[in-house]
């Protein structure tokens, strides 16, 4: 497989967590701007942990989705007491907050002669645990998508269960929920907590897959397009914002006439959908139109008893 | 709650079968210089790696460039271009194309003899190309 392909597909890959991580909060209705902060969380969480403490790389990862999930649920408690447009600022305010502190924040230690570490504004390099190991870009790749391909299978699980139809609930109507005796405040900090662990998966791969990371990295511009990725992509099944992602990073970076105009034909993309498709490409009619297609298709196979030859 | 456990353990699980062992490996460093090619937004690149213990020029090596832009991750990939090596001993040239003016990530992958990646930060511009350093403005606040 040609190098740049490994790495456009491997980018479609971490980016599609975070995008995933902004998706499960749109599916309890609420819109955040943030989620870059739990993306950077675990870039240098995993970064620190493999690069400066000789962690193993899965136990990097998981510290990593372990502090996005803390720090989440920490902004979770109390800033989900607050709706729409506020909480939208507030996870922004926050995702501003951790990138400055991480342009602030110096951290290093001596390794072989050299200081590694977070160094503020200069970022973290030498996060060399590919090139130590000799994993090679398209294994990485690999694991990118393995790890996806459980992420994926769980949201699918996830969407069919009681948790799954809670979060939808409390997404179209909070006050009918809580009216029926659900916890809407947990479950939304619940919600949280997971969207921040995945948001932190994607962050630490992303950090092993570049070798740095820098504060600048987790600006805005990456909170908005994991939330475009929804709204592009669908809202009907978590397959929508991984279309979203295919679309921005895949067809328009691959696409050599877009280069230079891409965040312009982007930012059209999302402001057509909204007025064509307000719930995304992959919306629930379709996704209900398309499952229902399949279980006719089912059910017309068993009446009539005529299988495929 | 179950799926949410099920979940965690089989990620666990993959990246368990991940390797675990280090090996003791050469660092590079790298020094680059750019210059405008003379087309809009292509740069000729000269670069010299040398190891980044003893200062030794790295020779030999099979180098491939590409470019990133840190405040757009994953967003702008450009291509890899494979450098070619120069008379002198550990210099070797590339011509980078890019899709704006800006700070980019550069990164620089050896393989051969040593397999590493070191990243410069550089500022493209029109008319010059700086390293990009820390400064009062950028950190801003």
């Amino acid at each position: 497989m040609d190098d740049y392909l490994v790495s456009v597909v491997s980018n479609i890959g971490i980016i599609s967590f975070v995008a995933l991580s902004a998706y499960l909060l749109l599916l309890t209705g609420e819109i955040s701007f943030g989620q870059q902060a739990f993306f950077a969380i675990g870039a240098y969480a995993a970064g620190i942990a493999t690069a400066m403490w000789g962690w193993p790389l899965p136990l990097a990862i998981a510290w990593g989705a372990a502090a996005g999930a803390a720090c989440a649920v920490t902004l979770g408690i109390p800033t989900l007491r607050l709706r729409g447009l506020q909480f939208a600022i507030a996870t922004l305010a926050f995702a501003e907050m951790v990138r400055i502190l991480f342009e602030l924040w110096r951290y290093q230690i001596d390794i072989d002669g050299e200081p590694v570490g977070p160094n503020g504004t200069d970022g973290f390099r030498n996060i060399r645990y590919v090139f130590d190991h000799n994993i090679e870009a398209f294994d990485f790749m690999m694991l990118i998508y393995a790890v996806l391909a459980v992420t994926l299978g769980s949201f699918m699980l996830l969407e069919r269960s009681r948790l799954g139809v809670i979060f939808r609930m409390i997404g179209e109507d909070a006050t009918l929920a809580s009216l029926q005796g659900i916890a809407v405040a947990r479950y939304k900090v619940f919600a949280a907590g997971i969207a921040g662990a995945l948001a932190a998966v994607g962050g630490g791969l992303y950090a092993h897959l570049t070798t740095y990371v820098e504060p600048r990295t987790f600006d805005v511009m990456l909170g908005v397009h994991s939330l475009a990725y929804g709204l592009i992509g669908g809202l009907g099944t978590a397959l929508g914002p991984l279309l979203g992602v295919v679309i921005d990073v895949g067809l328009l970076e691959s696409v050599r006439l877009f280069a230079g105009y891409r965040m312009i034909i982007f930012g059209g993309l999302v402001a057509l959908l909204l007025i064509v498709r307000p719930r995304g490409l992959l919306d629930e009619r379709l996704v209900h139109g398309i499952g229902r297609l399949f279980r006719n298709a089912k059910s017309g196979t068993t009446r009539t008893g005529r299988g495929p030859p | 709650m179950r799926t949410i456990v099920c979940t965690l353990v089989a990620i666990a699980a993959l990246l368990a079968g991940y390797p675990q062992a280090a090996h003791g490996q050469v660092r590079a460093k790298a020094a680059v210089t750019c210059v405008s090619a003379g087309q809009v937004l292509e740069y000729d690149c000269t670069i010299k790696l040398a190891n980044a213990r003893s200062g030794e020029p790295l020779s030999g090596l099979t180098v491939s460039v590409g470019a990133d832009m840190p405040s757009m991750p994953g967003m702008h990939n450009v291509r890899r271009v494979k450098a070619t090596e120069q008379a002198e001993k550990g210099a070797y040239h590339v011509r980078l194309e890019l899709e704006m003016h800006g700070d980019w990530a550069v990164h620089i992958d050896l393989r051969g003899a040593v397999r590493d990646r070191v990243v410069a930060m550089l500022r493209f511009e029109e008319a010059e190309v700086t390293d990009v350093k820390p400064s009062p403005s950028r950190r801003g606040h």
